[in-house]
């Protein structure tokens, strides 16, 4: 069995049709309805993310990267502008179009891990395929080809609260690419974790990056971290800022 | 996600809220508990008078005299009877003709000499009636077996006593049980003139006591198979006058015990007897006044069951509502990785179902103890007044009837929280971030 990075995107991630997607958003603003009245977060941000581009999004807290990041994944609805991943539309989605969307073309890595304690390693991976229809038994096959290739074989079984905060958000990400998809989005994914771990995390998503043109976008506040993307953005006071290379 | 996958899932959250889940499993059992008791106690109760009523036999049989019968008095369950009309065997077949009729039993009657040989203290000899019925079908006898079985057919002579015989020998209804196995002898008598004398010659039987029974049968003290009394009844027959002054009755059969396709049948078997020109009784009329009345009583425990079915329902609600509360997170990160809304609910409704079932299944069960406990107790105090014991007959109607109910009602309760939990926005995902 492979294991690194390129056994994570599996026989079909070298084909055309899951290379990464892209990522233009237009004048989106979104705003919080609070007790004062309207709170706007967003305000016409413009963003661009080539197929296979690794974006990090950087900016204090409340500034609005994480709002960003559930508009990207169809986590939340669009309000104004437009959000286009590969051309579709996604504020044109409806609740089913909006799930699908979800399911198949958006991984999503969280900061917090967002692993259901209940189940163990394994399960939290197959939870993904469980959701698409994939079968069982290939559904265990993926789970087992994504846990050796984070390095977590020998924890498939264990649960959530057997497994180290590293080995948690490798976990994650296993999950997020069960069904190879096209865009990966991380919501401060190194936030909850020591240097080591955070290390081996970004390689992670790094490598699967590099491997199958995966589009990534990782929200950061740790400029180390963003600093590793070839493509950088700023929020600030709602806009988009996008910082040259050095 | 499949329901076999949501299964998995629910199963798991169930698993992890150990505590919570238990306490709502419980109240759950303790509900379906109450209302598998109370119903499984009701039909007990309410088979145990009915039973009573009908002396045993089918609620749908009638009893025939050899008397004419009045249509007029076919509203009245035990009309009074007119002038004799013998009973022979055309009229047994007529009577068999009618549409609703399921079974005819002949009953012989004859008068008897009783003696008991063994017995060990006072009581004496006596005459007293000899009833005897086909043996070959005891089910639809209407007679309750106190101790013991009713006699076989065919082989040794074997008969069942009343509690009247008992009370002739001086033995407590309590110790009917010290009879079983004992013999019981009686004579019929045939009277005989030879021209110098008129003598009565007896004709003896030895028959093993093998049952006792709760009620004294067609004026009888004793019930045996029917041959038996056939032959005793012809021999006294054979005598002078027919056997008149030995008591032998113009009728062939003492009475008939008809049994009805149903109850609903009875009164119009009754009413064609009556044109065929006897005499019927049947409790028709007080079974359903008692039923009726039993069925108030079984709706009024039925209902209360389901009050704590229903306060056991919130309680899943309520349960399953702090556990959409807990996990926001959790549900939104499912959306986030795929699920649809209906994925989501599907989650609730089958955590709701699985609470329902494990609390009903449980219930059931023990509710099926409670009822052979309260069985059990019931049954010392009758044994104790000579009376005959119930039965809790395994009430898997009732049982498959409150897991079912458990289960749906647990689905309905939560309807609720399972729509609620589907529409939590997905963004919640980012909730512990």
């Amino acid at each position: 069995m492979r294991s690194g990075p390129e056994a994570l995107v599996g026989e079909a991630g070298t084909g055309l049709r899951d290379a990464g997607a892209t990522i233009e958003v237009r004048g989106l603003s979104h705003e919080y309805p609070t007790a004062l009245g309207p709170l706007p977060v967003l305000d016409e941000v413009d963003l661009s993310v080539p197929a296979g581009g690794r974006v990090s999004l950087t900016g204090r807290s409340g500034s609005g990267k994480s709002t960003l990041l559930t508009l990207l994944g169809g986590l939340r609805p669009v309000q104004r502008g437009t959000v286009e991943v590969d051309g579709v539309d996604v504020a044109g989605l409806d609740a089913e179009g909006l799930a699908a969307y979800r399911r198949r073309t958006v991984g999503f890595v969280f900061q917090h891990f967002g692993l259901l304690e209940a189940l163990t390693a394994a399960e939290n991976v197959e939870l993904a395929g469980a959701l698409s229809g994939t079968r069982p038994r290939q559904r265990k096959a993926r789970a087992a080809e994504l846990l050796e290739a984070v390095g977590l074989a020998e924890r498939a079984g264990h649960r959530v609260h057997q497994l180290s905060g590293g080995e948690r958000q490798r976990v994650g990400v296993a999950r997020a690419l069960f069904n190879r998809p096209r865009v990966l989005l991380a919501d401060e994914p190194t936030g909850n974790l020591d240097g080591e771990s955070s290390a081996a995390v970004l390689a992670l998503l790094e490598g699967v990056s590099a491997s199958d043109r995966l589009t990534v976008v990782l929200v950061t506040h740790d400029p180390a971290v963003a600093g590793r993307a070839p493509r950088r953005y700023h929020l600030d006071g709602g806009r988009a800022r996008a910082i040259p290379i050095q | 996600m499949t329901w076999r996958d949501a299964l998995v899932l629910a199963g798991r959250s169930v698993r992890r809220r150990l505590g919570r889940s238990a306490l709502t499993v419980a109240a759950v059992a303790l509900a379906a508990a109450l209302l598998t008791a109370l119903l499984a106690i009701a039909s007990t109760a309410q088979t145990r008078v009915l039973e009573q009523l009908s002396s045993g036999g089918p609620l749908s049989g009638i009893s025939v005299t050899p008397a004419a019968g009045d249509a007029a008095d076919l509203d009245e369950d035990t009309p009074d009877e007119g002038r004799l009309r013998p009973i022979d065997a055309a009229d047994v077949e007529r009577i068999e003709a009618i549409d609703g009729v399921e079974a005819v039993l002949v009953v012989q009657r004859a008068e008897a000499f009783v003696i008991r040989p063994e017995r060990p203290r006072g009581g004496e000899p006596f005459v007293s009636g000899l009833v005897g019925v086909d043996l070959g079908r005891p089910s639809l006898l209407p007679v309750t077996v106190l101790e013991g079985r009713l006699p076989s057919s065919g082989g040794a002579p074997e008969v069942a006593v009343t509690e009247g015989w008992l009370e002739r020998f001086d033995v407590d209804v309590a110790d009917a049980a010290t009879v079983l196995g004992t013999e019981a002898m009686w004579a019929t008598g045939r009277l005989e003139d030879d021209g110098q004398e008129v003598r009565i010659r007896g004709r003896w039987v030895k028959a093993t006591v093998v049952g006792v029974i709760a009620q004294d049968v067609g004026a009888g003290s004793m019930l045996t198979a029917r041959e038996v009394v056939d032959d005793g009844r012809r021999w006294s027959a054979s005598g002078v006058d027919g056997g008149r002054q030995m008591g032998v009755s113009p009728s062939t059969y003492a009475g008939l015990f008809v049994v009805a396709d149903g109850v609903d049948q009875v009164g119009d078997v009754r009413a064609a007897i009556t044109e065929v020109g006897f005499t019927t009784s049947a409790p028709e009329n007080v079974l359903a006044s008692v039923d009726r009345y039993l069925r108030v009583v079984e709706i009024i425990l039925a209902a209360v069951g389901a009050i704590a079915l229903a306060v056991a329902a919130l309680g899943i609600a309520n349960a399953l509502l702090a556990a959409v509360r807990e996990r926001r997170v959790e549900i939104g990160v499912l959306k986030a990785v795929g699920a649809s809304d209906g994925d989501v609910r599907r989650v609730f409704l089958v955590e709701a179902a699985a609470l329902g079932l494990l609390g009903g299944c449980a219930g059931a069960t023990v509710g099926w103890g409670i009822a052979r406990l309260v069985g059990e107790i019931v049954n010392r105090y009758l044994a104790g007044e000579g009376l005959a014991t119930v039965t809790i007959d395994f009430p898997a109607a009732i049982m498959a009837g409150t897991v079912l109910g458990t289960t749906l009602l647990a689905v309905v309760a939560g309807t609720v929280p399972a729509a609620r939990a589907a529409r939590l926005p997905a963004s919640d995902a980012m909730g512990g971030s």
